[in-house]
């Protein structure tokens, strides 16, 4: 038997030389528990001792060996090999001049760095040695994890449109490091706002790359704008509108005059009497009053398959506006409202058919109660997918998607679903089942849309930046729909920058293709 | 046209004692300038794991500096200066809380405390740390206060080639820019050599890529006195498992925190070795009972031992240990369940550039801290102790250094050295007929680890003599893919190469000549501890242009040996 061996495509440019980078492919023997760093070192040592690329610990402490591997930056040292590989595709990191191969200036990511004064400004005389509590270094431990590797930088879509005003998920982390440090005494909100803390979309790309998995979007951005709306300087203007909703009628958005919200007129319980399950549906604010029509499938589908369907009235906004733009005293009292009215079930399944509302629901709710010291939610968070895939399963589905569905789609992985939730391949296992449907791949389609975490509501332009990488990647994926399931604001967004697009192509949530697929009554 | 720079300080290293110097120096108002191999904040220090010895009574309010000192000393097998050793125990309680005042954050108690443990040898529990990746903790820290003063100026991905010497003065140094390939000469006040240690030149190492003995080297060559190099530490637990990770650290806090070693049957085999200590004995004898257990046939299907910590609590493997427990998940080991393979791994130089209490060196101008000197540490160090080292003697030399320069102007350049340093460096791009630096370096690893390892025999010294002759004289040949100069890895390894291979002389040489076993240093054939004759430390000078190994008297004697 031959020895296996893996492909690797080395993207290859010394700007002394080339007039342009290319791709130089390289057959490297494959041995078990082989990392990218391990390739590219016996690259160096047996095949081509003129390739460039950093390294130094192997052991994720340096941060040196960052670089995309097909596409997504890591560090090559942790980047293992599975066996069935047969082609691993490495460039350098986005976003810095190349000085050889896979090696980068990272000269403007560091100018960014050192604008910030990035360590402990300290006003007053030091006691040694100083008392600092576990409490107090359990804020600041997980964000002092970073090894300062710039992957996250590779990963982030806002840089990507405007590395100019936002320097980026790294310093925004070293910014919250030294806020919540209580030794320091800079003034880091101020900079942070002025470093673009509002350009984040909370997307979550920043942790997904990162070695140390630092929760950036949700320790360092989310808290940073929680201290600038303490010090008044936030919401943006844009963000106002829907914190001044909540505060007037428990509701993020307006009734629109012409349709009726989805709850209105509606009784509180819908479904068969001899149910199958039962569960609480938490339409949202966008779901009850923007997207009526998949609110309904929503119910028709759950009825038809035999689910008991309860619709709280005093359900309010779940407090996913307020928490990403900052405002965490609107948001604790979302919290508590909610919980009561939740929790007031028998039932304690809750469904959402929201990605903002599943992963605040999920992963907020906890946390604030705790804050709060009020009593933790009892109920359980299912996103509606997440829900119909458990509870009944892709076979039952199969089964009752009966009626074709002609159209060829695309799907587009809601950040708040795929990488807030973890449900990523779900939506489209089910897409894949509805008879007629011919599923086509987005190219980047885990890229964000560009709406989420207030960026659409407060930053527009930067928005449709993003916006428009997104619309660009859905016509050329050749489909005539792009289904956007389970979030509402990636479906405002796509059906927007479509249309400015000029693009016919239409915007599906699920919900609305299952049900369309479900038999004819 | 010749790039002539100009400081006050230099600082060749930018880990944890090149930083820690340059923090110190620039508070007497001078100018420094620190040269790094790699960029700033990726040096070896980050890979330290499990902590930082000091008496600070946190735990323990039993210890003292006197048990730490003692502890350093019989730990050390009495090889160490014992001048050095006092100034480490009583200056590194100190040092962490500098630490902490640039911004460190290190594990607590529950009285808001650094917190400690227990290491290695030690009669109390007096290792602070952060989880077990206190190095990196570090030297996150001092890259931070780095970033505070304008008058640090970081020269990232920079080679030192050389030291200038002017009627036994350090005059400055020669470095090349890695980016572009350009030989640049730094005229220095004083210069400060803290470029760690070397050994990649062993085949199973925890050492870093860039860890290739190039501090030992420029200052051997520059008639700079180098001692105890025949001690080099082998860790006792490396990662075993697969050769990917062959080597990598794996901290002796996983031992501190209550580790367990058993061999492939079964036993607790430090029972047989050190009953009393067992798993906390010194790290020398412990990865001498690992070689024994494997080379007696109690070893795993891959040459090792199990390390098990499965019987602690998963919430404690997971706090403490969380740097373990992702390195072994990313290789499908679960630690909270499963045991570890390991394996010993070249770790440390006890060695290195003589020093004094002002860590100065016999070369005026030139001062040294770190890794890269010998004497603290005598023949074994104690885990810990490193970390807490780079800080005292990077404190002390940043110091000595910059008051140093109060009194001295910048002496004239030397264009000659400039001119045989340039032909030297740029003639190793021009051929391109002999042996890559990876094929030579292949044979160099092989040859130390095999002849110059845990044990030691003439025969095998002599061997290993011989071998590293033929790979030098193959080194004027090495041939390089490329003649260009930006970013020539290749052409930077060789340069490292050199190096190693002149270090690993040094190594081999003090190895054959102490006829001995003490501390790591075990000679099969000497087998016996022999304070009547050999209470002495081996001194490697360059006479003439030949290495010369000789006895000199053990400084600072306080505490001697029970013989």
């Amino acid at each position: 038997m031959t020895k296996k061996t893996i492909q690797l495509k080395v993207y290859r440019y010394n700007p002394q030389v080339d007039i342009e980078f290319k791709y130089q492919t390289y057959e490297v023997p494959y041995e078990p528990g082989m990392t990218g760093l391990d390739a590219l070192l016996y690259i160096q040592d047996n095949l081509d001792g003129t390739l460039a690329f950093r390294w130094s610990c192997r052991q994720a402490s340096c941060g040196s060996c960052a670089a995309l591997v097909n596409g997504t930056p890591k560090l090559l040292c942790r980047t293992n090999i599975p066996e069935e590989t047969e082609v691993l595709t490495i460039t350098p990191l986005l976003h810095y001049t190349v000085i050889k191969d896979l090696v980068v200036d990272l000269t403007r990511g560091m100018k960014k760095m050192q604008k910030i004064r990035p360590y402990v400004l300290r006003s007053e005389k030091i006691e040694r040695p100083e008392i600092m509590t576990k409490e107090e270094i359990a804020l600041i431990k997980e964000l002092r994890q970073c090894i300062e590797c710039w992957a996250c930088i590779s990963a982030c879509p806002t840089v990507s449109e405007a590395y100019y005003e936002f320097s980026g998920p790294l310093i925004m982390r070293q910014l919250a490091r030294l806020e919540f440090d209580k030794r320091d005494v800079e003034d880091r909100i101020a900079m942070a706002f002025a470093d673009g803390v509002y350009d984040c979309t909370t997307c979550g790309a920043c942790k997904a790359v990162c070695p140390y998995e630092i929760d950036i979007p949700r320790k360092a951005i989310e808290k940073l704008r929680a201290g600038i709306v303490n010090r008044g300087l936030g919401p943006l203007e844009g963000q106002q509108i829907f914190i001044d909703f909540i505060n007037k009628t428990g509701r993020a958005v307006t009734k629109l005059e012409d349709t009726p919200p989805f709850l209105e007129g509606l009784p509180d319980v819908m479904g068969p009497n001899t149910p199958v399950d039962e569960v609480i549906f938490f339409t949202g604010c966008l779901m009850d009053f923007r997207l009526q029509q998949t609110a309904e499938s929503v119910v028709k589908i759950l009825t038809e398959l035999g689910v008991r369907i309860y619709l709280p009235k005093e359900q309010e906004c779940c407090a996913s506006p307020a928490l990403r733009s900052g405002d965490v005293e609107v948001a604790e009292r979302q919290v508590i409202t909610n919980i009561k009215v939740l929790d007031s079930f028998e039932t304690k399944k809750v469904i959402t058919a929201c990605a903002g509302c599943g992963v605040t629901l999920k992963l907020d709710y906890p946390e604030l109660a705790k804050h709060l010291g009020i009593n933790p939610p009892h109920f359980k968070t299912y996103d509606f997918i997440e829900y119909l895939l458990e509870e009944f399963g892709l076979d039952k589905l199969k089964e009752k998607m009966v009626t074709p569905v002609n159209k060829k789609i695309t799907y587009h992985y809601p950040c708040h679903l795929s990488r807030g939730q973890g449900i990523s391949e779900e939506p489209i296992d089910i897409l894949k089942q509805i008879p007629g449907v011919e599923y086509v791949e987005l190219n980047d389609a885990e890229r964000c849309c560009g709406a989420g975490g207030g960026v659409r509501a407060g930053k527009r332009d930067l928005s449709m930046l993003m916006a428009r990488r997104k619309g660009e990647n859905i016509i050329k994926s050749g489909a005539d729909a792009v289904c956007t399931s389970d979030c509402p604001f990636c479906t405002i967004q796509a059906r927007d920058i479509l249309n400015q697009l000029g693009s016919k192509i239409q915007t599906y949530y699920l919900p609305d293709l299952i049900a369309e697929a479900f038999p004819v009554k | 046209m010749r790039n002539i720079l100009e400081t006050d300080v230099l600082i060749i290293g930018t880990g944890g004692t090149g930083l820690r110097a340059a923090l110190e120096a620039v508070k007497y108002n001078v100018q420094v300038a620190c040269l790094g191999k790699e960029i700033t904040g990726k040096a070896h220090t980050c890979m330290a794991e499990g902590g930082y010895n000091a008496v600070l009574r946190n735990v323990d309010p039993e210890d003292s500096i006197e048990a730490h000192r003692m502890d350093t000393i019989t730990g050390g097998a009495f090889l160490n200066d014992q001048a050095l050793v006092n100034i480490l125990v009583k200056e590194s309680p100190e040092r962490i809380l500098d630490l902490e005042m640039y911004g460190g954050v290190f594990d607590r108690t529950p009285d808001g405390r650094i917190m400690q443990r227990k290491f290695g040898k030690q009669s109390h529990p007096r290792t602070c740390y952060a989880g077990d990746y206190t190095g990196r903790e570090i030297l996150t820290t001092l890259v931070e206060a780095v970033r505070k003063e304008e008058d640090i100026e970081l020269f990232d991905e920079t080679f030192a080639t050389s030291l200038v010497v002017e009627d036994n003065q350090v005059t400055g140094a020669t470095f090349v820019d890695i980016k572009t390939g350009e030989l640049n000469y730094f005229r220095a006040k004083a210069t400060v050599m803290a470029a760690g240690g070397g050994l990649r030149a062993y085949r199973i190492t925890t050492n870093a890529q860039a860890d290739t003995g190039d501090g030992f080297v420029m200052a051997y060559k520059a008639g700079v006195n180098i001692i105890s190099m025949e001690q080099i530490q082998f860790h006792p637990t490396g990662m075993a498992y697969p050769p990917s990770v062959r080597g990598t650290l794996v901290t002796e806090a996983v031992r501190g925190e209550g580790g367990r070693l058993f061999n492939a049957k079964g036993e607790r085999f430090m029972k047989r070795y050190n009953p009393e200590l067992m798993e906390l004995a010194g790290r020398d004898q412990v990865a001498r009972s690992i070689a024994t257990e494997v080379q007696e046939g109690r070893g795993t299907e891959h040459g090792a031992v199990y390390l098990d910590v499965s019987h602690l609590s998963a919430h404690l493997i997971e706090e403490r240990l969380p740097k373990m427990l992702e390195a072994h998940l990313e290789i499908g080991v679960d630690i909270r369940k499963e045991p570890m393979e390991v394996t010993p791994s070249a770790h440390y130089i006890m060695g290195g550039i003589e020093i004094n209490n002002r860590a100065e060196t016999n070369l005026k101008g030139l001062y040294a801290a770190g890794e890269v000197t010998g004497g603290i540490h005598g023949a074994n160090r104690l885990g810990g102790n490193s970390l807490a080292d780079t800080q005292v003697f990077g404190k002390i030399a940043g110091e000595n250094a910059a008051k140093f320069v109060k009194e001295q102007s910048l002496l004239k350049v030397n264009h000659s050295f400039y001119e045989r340093e340039e032909t030297q460096i740029y003639s190793l791009l021009e051929r391109n007929s002999g042996s890559s630096p990876a094929v030579l370096h292949d044979r160099l690893r092989d040859t130390m680890w095999d002849n110059v390892g845990i044990f030691r025999t003439e025969e095998g010294l002599k061997k290993a003599l011989r071998e590293l002759e033929a790979i030098k004289t193959e080194l004027p040949r090495i041939s390089l893919a490329s003649s260009d100069t930006y970013y020539n890895t290749e052409w930077i390894r060789s340069m490292e190469l050199i190096n190693m291979v002149l270090m690993s002389e040094m190594i081999t040489r003090s190895a054959l000549a102490r006829k001995e076993s003490r501390g790591a240093h075990t000679r099969m054939d000497f087998p016996q501890i022999d304070n009547k004759n050999w209470l002495v430390v081996l001194n490697t000078w360059k006479r003439n242009g030949e290495m010369h190994i000789e006895k000199i008297s053990l400084a600072n004697i306080e505490i001697a040996p029970k013989t």
